[in-house]
């Protein structure tokens, strides 16, 4: 016991990394369940090597002191985004956007996933530099310009899922940095008329998309076919759930990519409501554990940043898990840890080493 | 740092504070919508998600063979081949269609049409794009499998019937049940199965068509077969053995060949039908198949419309035939058979004269039978009145349906002077009843009910049996048999004497110099028989009627029975436009009668056509007009 706690760095979050670990456990599980038999063959072998990959990644920034990379935080910002500038120009063409660049071995990295440490840190640097009860407009425009750059770029992909994810860091640093309500008012403003206007920006499939959303069974063929797919699978899973490997809507196709986005259907269809139940739980369980190293971080930057971080994976679970039940549009955003993904596992994983580090970094009382 | 210690951090806890509030109360209203979801309503998605991958499909039964009353195969099955497009295994479902209208030679007209047809369906239930293919198309498709495997070939049976167009309108035909037969049969009849169209098939339908059984499934989200979960066999059809002879079938089927008509012949005895042709026919074939358009405009633009029935459905004037049933409405109305008449070529009645077709001179009943004497029926049609012949009439089962097993049969017409009041709303004129005396007028009869009729005559208690075609239903696995059921038998009654003076006369028709079918006697069959002659146009015009225009001409009847004592078989054949009942019609009732006594003595005529059709060959031009062949040359006697 004492050896292996002496090989561990020191005040580890324990709840915390159990909590990553475990939805990683229950994501690979389903990963295998949902691809392996299938015309593409087992998923679960690149998916374990991904994680491996994050936990890497993870205990690369645990043991980094984070107020080094917050220091560093605007060139690694700028590092970060010239592969997104690079990619809508050069960047090849996979599954209709240019979101990935390749690597070796088949592999494919998606700088949009990887930007967002980058962007993270920034934040998290630029509120530490207004520590004043209500943040100055300078630092509410750098922090829109931040949150704003990588979005742009990411549409330009164009892959809505991704930037939409950006979209919670903003909304996190502006609450947590202090707005005055007046303020707070204009940006709703500002934000519904955008939101308006983008209608006329987005692509066809996107407002289908967003039409099946507010009508699921008028397309109940179309694109509201996967909803009402995705919602037969998670109802049909019950209490306990129909067995690993066991989920009829899952294992005969019926359920759009239940790998990826649609992951948690699948989980609720073989796990039933005691899945569906306990990995909530674990989000709650890492969001909650990340409010407490945030109040106990030796520094804003710090407590910022853990913020920053755990409420973006949470927004990110969140809004997939309401996606997947049809109470939010089919917007291509992933589940952390759960669904497949590299480049997503890795950027998730990292970001907890960085909650990490602060986490051994607080002040206790010991 | 520094900076922290200058720092005020209760703003941030108390943000933090409301963050966290704020995202587990997020957190607990998904958990609660999982809860709805999963537990509330969870019984019915999960027979949604049943639903989703179960499919059952009906397994078609075979349907019951029918046979002749000697083994003979009349209807079968064959495997036929179904081609099926599922729409899920291709992008562009107009890109398959046109690659099977070329491979296959179709018009894509026609398949996009069945695929419109079922549109409201599943998109990835198959859809049947072309039926019947042949053999070699089967292969062409087979050997595109991997470009096009949304192009599946089932195998399904198709009816077979064996002698083309011999046994049309008595066995009819297979087609897709219509939407009110569909209301009729409800649970017996799936929508777009094929049911029996008229004839045996569709008065025997439900002992023919067995019991479909079922097969459920687990399909994946493209509808492909992933597991069979149950299975239900289908319980194939009875076998039907109808009472025809095949033989006697072929002999009418092939005088008919250039005549429009009909012929039956019967068992007097039980009211079996041995034969019942109708002609012009169809091939029931074609209906088994794809019926392309020139196939059915040829047969619906036919003037002698091939679909009806003759022998029920069309009713005439019975003409000299009726004689025999005026000489029992004499005998049983105080006419002696002695009594005789002077036949000078012609009678007057109220003052108008009407013609006989010789000068007879003296004539008693069985002689005026045996010559066909329109004077001696004039005065026994006097002295009669038309109700004692219509009641006479009706004895014998005219103007009402005979029974028969068969659909849409037509009642005919006995005139009376009440009929006369309550449908034509004017008295009945006595000069009308000297025409229905010898068979003309308002009288109309069927072929079938004069058959029965006749079988009245032939049999020595007078029965009048009800002529049937189904003999036996037997179920193929187990050999339950179902055999005929005959009805209380009704009896004409015969005042002795009187069956024995009407036989005398219809005998010497055949048999006795002078008879008006003694050319066409056969020796030692002892056959009676009655000519007749209807007319199309009026008498006077009709002076030179081979010069009249075919359909002017006169129809021809002959009815008979033989042999003399026990009767064994009744023949009706009917000749439209035929001209003489002795010369157009007698000979095939002869020759009936002697095939039907003597067997082997008539030799059997081959069936017309190629009796099975083959289906189209790729690119290749249909087999059109089959079994509608117009009637182009018809001779007159």
């Amino acid at each position: 016991m004492s050896r292996l706690a002496d090989a561990l760095p020191r005040r580890v979050d324990v709840p915390l990394l159990f909590s990553a670990v475990a939805l990683s456990a229950a994501g690979l599980a389903m990963v295998v369940s949902t691809t392996s038999g299938t015309a593409r063959g087992g998923l679960g072998g690149r998916q374990a090597l991904f994680l491996l990959a994050g936990v890497v990644a993870a205990s690369f920034f645990a043991l980094f002191d984070y107020r080094l990379l917050l220091r560093a935080s605007p060139a690694l910002f700028l590092v970060s985004l010239l592969p997104l500038v690079w990619l809508p120009v050069f960047g090849p063409t996979i599954a209709g956007a240019k979101s990935w660049i390749r690597l070796f071995g088949g592999f494919q990295v998606q700088p949009s996933e990887l930007a967002r440490i980058a962007t993270v840190l920034l934040l998290a640097w630029i509120l530490e530099n207004d520590d004043r009860p209500y943040l100055s407009t300078r630092t509410v425009a750098a922090l829109v310009g931040v949150v704003a750059l990588p979005i742009g770029l990411i549409l330009l992909q164009p892959d809505l899922g991704v930037a939409l994810t950006y979209v919670p860091f903003l909304l996190a640093a502006l609450y947590l940095g202090g707005l005055r309500p007046r303020v707070w008012a204009g940006l709703v403003l500002a934000g519904s008329l955008a939101a308006g206007a983008s209608w006329f920006v987005l692509k066809d499939y996107q407002k289908d998309r967003i039409r099946t959303f507010l009508d699921p069974d008028l397309a109940a063929r179309g694109a509201g076919y996967q909803v009402r797919q995705a919602r037969i699978a998670i109802g049909s899973g019950g209490i306990a759930g129909k067995g690993w490997k066991e989920g009829t809507q899952s294992r005969l196709g019926f359920l759009p990519v239940r790998h990826s986005d649609f992951i948690f259907a699948a989980l609720a269809e073989e796990r039933g409501f005691v899945g569906v139940a306990a990995v909530i739980g674990l989000y709650g369980l890492y969001l909650a554990r990340g409010f407490g190293v945030a109040r106990d971080a030796r520094d804003r930057g710090g407590s910022m940043l853990v913020l920053l971080v755990v409420l973006n994976v949470a927004a990110q679970a969140a809004a997939n898990v309401a996606m997947n039940v049809g109470v939010l549009p089919t917007t291509g955003i992933t589940l952390p840890f759960v669904s497949y993904g590299g480049s997503s596992i890795i950027a998730t994983w990292a970001m907890t080493g960085l909650v990490l580090s602060v986490a051994q970094r607080r002040f206790v009382n010991v | 740092m520094p900076s922290s210690a200058r720092e005020d951090r209760r703003p941030l806890l108390r943000r933090i504070d409301r963050l966290a509030v704020a995202s587990f109360s997020v957190l607990t209203l998904l958990l609660g919508i999982y809860w709805v979801h999963q537990v509330l309503r969870g019984d019915d998605y999960a027979r949604q998600a049943e639903n989703n991958r179960q499919r059952s499909v009906p397994i078609n039964a075979s349907r019951g063979f029918i046979l002749d009353r000697n083994g003979k195969l009349l209807a079968e099955n064959e495997p036929s081949f179904t081609l099926l497009l599922y729409r899920r295994e291709t992008r562009d479902v107009e890109a398959s269609l046109r690659f099977v209208a070329e491979l296959l030679g179709r018009p894509l007209e026609e398949l996009r049409r069945r695929v419109e047809r079922t549109r409201g369906g599943y998109d990835f239930v198959p859809v049947a794009s072309a039926i019947d293919l042949s053999i070699a198309e089967v292969g062409a498709v087979e050997a595109h499998a991997l470009e096009h495997p949304e192009l599946v070939v089932q195998t399904t049976e198709r009816r077979v019937y064996t002698q083309g167009t011999v046994l049309a309108h008595l066995l009819g035909y297979l087609g897709e049940a219509s939407p009110e037969q569909l209301a009729s049969r409800a649970g017996r009849v799936r929508s777009g199965e094929s049911i029996g169209q008229r004839g045996i098939e569709a008065a025997y339908q439900d002992l023919l068509s067995g019991t479909s059984g079922l097969r459920t499934f687990v399909i994946d989200s493209f509808g492909r077969e992933v597991a069979e979960l149950d299975r239900i066999d289908p319980l194939p059809g009875n076998t039907l053995v109808l009472n025809v002879d095949l033989d006697l079938q072929r002999i009418a089927d092939d005088y008919f060949r250039d005549k429009v008509g009909s012929a039956v012949a019967l068992d007097p005895r039980t009211g079996e039908i041995l034969a019942l042709v109708s002609a012009p026919a169809f091939d029931p074939n074609v209906f088994s198949r794809r019926v392309t358009r020139a196939e059915w405009q040829a047969i619906i633009g036919n003037e002698d419309r091939p679909m009806q029935n003759r022998a029920i459905q069309n009713v005439f004037s019975p003409g000299s035939v009726w004689k025999a049933f005026v000489a029992y409405a004499a005998l049983t109305n105080g006419i002696s058979a002695s009594e005789t008449t002077f036949c000078p070529g012609f009678a007057t009645f109220y003052g108008r004269r009407f013609r006989c077709h010789g000068a007879h001179g003296t004539v008693d009943l069985p002689r005026a039978l045996q010559v066909s004497c329109d004077v001696w029926f004039y005065n026994a049609g006097r002295r009669l009145g038309v109700d004692a012949l219509a009641e006479a009439a009706r004895t014998f089962g005219f103007g009402r349906p005979t029974g028969v097993d068969l659909a849409s049969e037509k009642a005919g017409n006995v005139p009376s002077t009440a009929w006369s009041q309550s449908v034509r709303k004017h008295p009945w004129y006595p000069g009308e009843t000297i025409s229905v005396a010898i068979g003309q007028g308002p009288l109309l009869v069927s072929a079938l009910q004069t058959a029965r009729a006749f079988s009245a005559l032939a049999n020595e208690d007078g029965a009048l049996p009800v002529p049937h075609l189904f003999r036996i239903g037997e179920h193929v696995r187990s050999g339950a048999r179902v055999a005929y059921r005959p009805p209380v038998t009704e009896r004409v009654p015969f005042p002795p004497g009187v069956r024995e003076t009407i036989v005398e006369g219809l005998w010497r028709v055949v048999n006795q110099p002078g008879g008006t079918a003694f050319r066409y006697r056969a020796e030692g069959l002892d056959a009676c028989g009655k000519t007749g002659t209807v007319q199309v146009v009026a008498q006077k015009q009709a002076k030179m009627t081979h010069q009249l225009p075919e359909k002017l001409r006169d129809h021809a009847w002959f009815a008979a029975f033989a042999p003399r004592e026990d009767a064994r078989i009744v023949v009706v054949v009917f000749v439209e436009n035929g001209m003489h009942g002795s010369s157009a019609a007698a000979p095939l009732a002869m020759r009936l009668i002697e095939a039907h006594l003597r067997p082997g003595s008539v030799p059997i005529p081959e069936p017309p056509a190629a009796p099975l059709p083959e289906a189209t060959p790729p690119g290749g031009t249909t087999t059109a007009e089959r079994g509608a062949t117009p009637p182009a040359t018809r001779t007159g006697a």
